[in-house]
């Protein structure tokens, strides 16, 4: 049975006061289950990354409310730190360049967050090695991103964000960088992964060759966000 | 958990060492400054150490013979032997002059001493003591001179037979050691010229038997102090303790100069800190956008601080390190002493380390303030 890992209810973010205030996010309601990977589609400027930082833990909205997990957030008992561990041991990020940690080799990129997460070296390292060599870049765990193509670091990415077992992804043109070819594999693993390991995926994408391998789409339209 | 700012600096380190080594210049600059003043300390006190007296006497009401002239009848040295507690008296002269010498003449402090005593208020390090009256002469080994170089000074040629290894004065100059007699010719002998002029005008020679001090040493029964008081009372002269003339040395006359390198090194310690603040400052803003990833993927505070913390403190100390090894490849081209101590080493430590500390707290601030969003875009 899916249940509803992110629920969105009535969440507005505006920016200003006054009448100079501007509605970036206006009443957003929907929900996403586990396991489901969702387009959000939508012009520059008309709210995705606002709406995605939100779910993220990252923008705290100016009302409505959101549950991530079961966990209402943005209540008066959160603090950022509280808001960090959250993003920590339940969220994924992945964005459009890979934004990988420069000075970190593959392998300790991937098992940061485990680390961060107080998982015992041995094991973030076990499920890393796993992960990269389920992606495909299993050979490359001692390089450091700059020594990575845009394909493989974007693997990496995916595995980083995967390495604390997330129940949310939240990724942004995560194949804007990449050629069409690459573009469509990428697109193709988050899929699977969001399927085999029960994770609910949000891509904020303009590619709309790539719609039809997502569950669903949200369109957003000047702070309006619809379902398709 | 990964060491994140050992990684970071392995990453980019040539330029982090390169970084680190600029700074270490600046701090062993700092260093050599504060060596510079321990080297005036201890060049001030060679000579009266040498000298080896309990008490100085001096003309009334001067500071001789160091920081004021003195003079002194030289026979004078006869009624200060029979003072109850007097062990010796050592008449002395002291001059300033400038010696001949192949590449540029050389600027001397002049010592004569009672050669034939069997007194030495030196410590040889090569060749032998004088033996009157040869015009013989030691010489410093900073002068430049050589056993068996000759040279000329006043109407004579000096012989060095002996040499001593960094006595010099208290204004750094090197110090030459003559007999008394020849000494005091140098400095009190009018030409004749001279002579037949104040005779005409009706004037009476003065006495080259004059000196600017003397050296005494008492009994070691004897109490210095209460020997001092008896000079000043029947003598009229004024007489110093060994105490109150290395108060005057380091005191009245490097005084000024000590608080212009206090000055010098108190700015250039400021500056340094500035320095090392805007470093840090630099090398955490070029990271922002790696901090903004590790804010977005839950780093707490605490491992972004930690990073920065101890990049801060790693850039202290290796530029320590690099300022120590740069004041000790340094300290023996100076003109005047320098003296590096490493109590004086293990201070300025303290002070980068904090300095390092509060450099780092800009760049914290700096890092805690960064959006995670901004590593999305958009």
């Amino acid at each position: 049975m899916k249940h509803a890992v992110i629920s969105v209810e009535k969440i507005s973010k505006s920016y200003g006061s006054g009448e100079s205030a501007v509605m970036a996010i206006k009443e957003a309601t929907f929900e996403i289950f586990s396991g489901e990977t969702v387009a959000l589609l939508g012009p520059s400027g008309s709210g995705k990354t606002t709406l995605i930082t939100m779910i993220g833990c990252i923008t705290e909205p100016t009302s409505g409310k959101l549950t991530l997990n079961g966990n209402v957030m943005y209540d008066q008992k959160w603090t950022i730190s509280d808001t960090r561990k959250i993003r920590r041991e339940n969220i994924g990020f992945i964005f459009q360049s890979h934004n990988l940690i420069p000075f970190l080799n593959v392998l300790e990129n991937v098992t940061l967050v485990p680390l961060m997460n107080n998982i015992a070296p041995k094991e973030a390292n076990a499920h890393a090695k796993e992960l990269l060599e389920y992606l495909g870049v299993g050979d490359k765990l001692d390089k450091i991103p700059s020594q990575l193509s845009g394909g493989q670091s974007q693997r990496v990415a995916i595995a980083r964000s995967l390495a604390n077992n997330p129940k949310i992804i939240l990724a942004d043109e995560p194949t804007a960088a990449l050629d069409s070819e690459r573009a469509l594999s990428v697109m193709k693993l988050l899929r699977k992964l969001a399927h085999e390991q029960e994770v609910a995926i949000i891509v904020v994408t303009h590619d709309e060759r790539m719609l039809p391998l997502f569950d669903r789409i949200l369109r957003v339209d000047d702070g309006v966000v619809l379902e398709e | 958990m990964i060491n994140l700012a050992q990684r970071d600096i392995a990453h980019s380190l040539g330029k982090f060492v390169t970084t680190a080594l600029g700074v270490g210049m600046l701090i062993g600059v700092v260093l050599s400054m504060i060596g510079i003043y321990r080297g005036m300390v201890h060049d001030a006190m060679i000579v009266p150490n040498d000298i080896g007296a309990q008490l100085w006497v001096v003309q009334k009401d001067t500071l001789g013979p160091f920081a004021e002239n003195s003079r002194l009848h030289e026979d004078l040295k006869y009624s200060l032997r029979g003072f109850q507690g007097v062990k010796e008296v050592q008449p002395l002269t002291f001059q300033s002059i400038q010696l001949p010498h192949a590449i540029k003449p050389v600027r001397v402090f002049a010592l004569g001493y009672d050669a034939l005593s069997g007194y030495k208020p030196f410590v040889l390090n090569e060749g032998r003591a004088i033996q009157t009256p040869q015009k013989e002469m030691i010489v410093d080994d900073k002068t430049g001179f050589k056993i068996g170089d000759k040279i000329p000074l006043g109407h004579e040629s000096y012989t060095v037979v002996g040499r001593s290894h960094k006595a010099v004065s208290s204004g750094g100059d090197p110090m030459v050691y003559l007999d008394l007699d020849e000494a005091q010719e140098l400095q009190f002998l009018f030409s004749n010229e001279q002579i037949r002029n104040d005779r005409a005008r009706g004037g009476v020679n003065s006495s080259i038997a004059t000196v600017n001090a003397f050296a005494v040493m008492v009994n070691d029964e004897a109490n210095a102090s209460a020997v001092a008081h008896e000079i000043i009372r029947w003598k009229h002269q004024q007489v110093f303790t060994q105490k109150e003339q290395t108060d005057i040395l380091t005191q009245n006359m490097i005084e000024r100069s000590a608080k212009q390198i206090g000055m010098f090194t108190m700015i250039l310690l400021i500056v340094s800190s500035v320095i090392i603040s805007l470093i840090i400052y630099t090398m955490t803003m070029g990271k922002m956008k790696e901090i903004a990833i590790l804010k977005l993927i839950g780093a707490p505070n605490s491992v972004i601080t930690k990073m920065i913390v101890q990049q801060s403190l790693l850039l202290g100390i290796l530029a320590f390190i690099g300022g120590n090894i740069f004041a000790h490849l340094l300290y023996d081209v100076f003109p005047k002493t320098v003296i590096l101590l490493p109590m004086d080493a293990v201070k300025l430590f303290g002070v980068i380390l904090v300095v390092s500390l509060l450099g780092s707290l800009s760049g914290v601030r700096s890092a805690l303030r960064v959006d995670p969003s901004s590593a999305i875009g958009g």
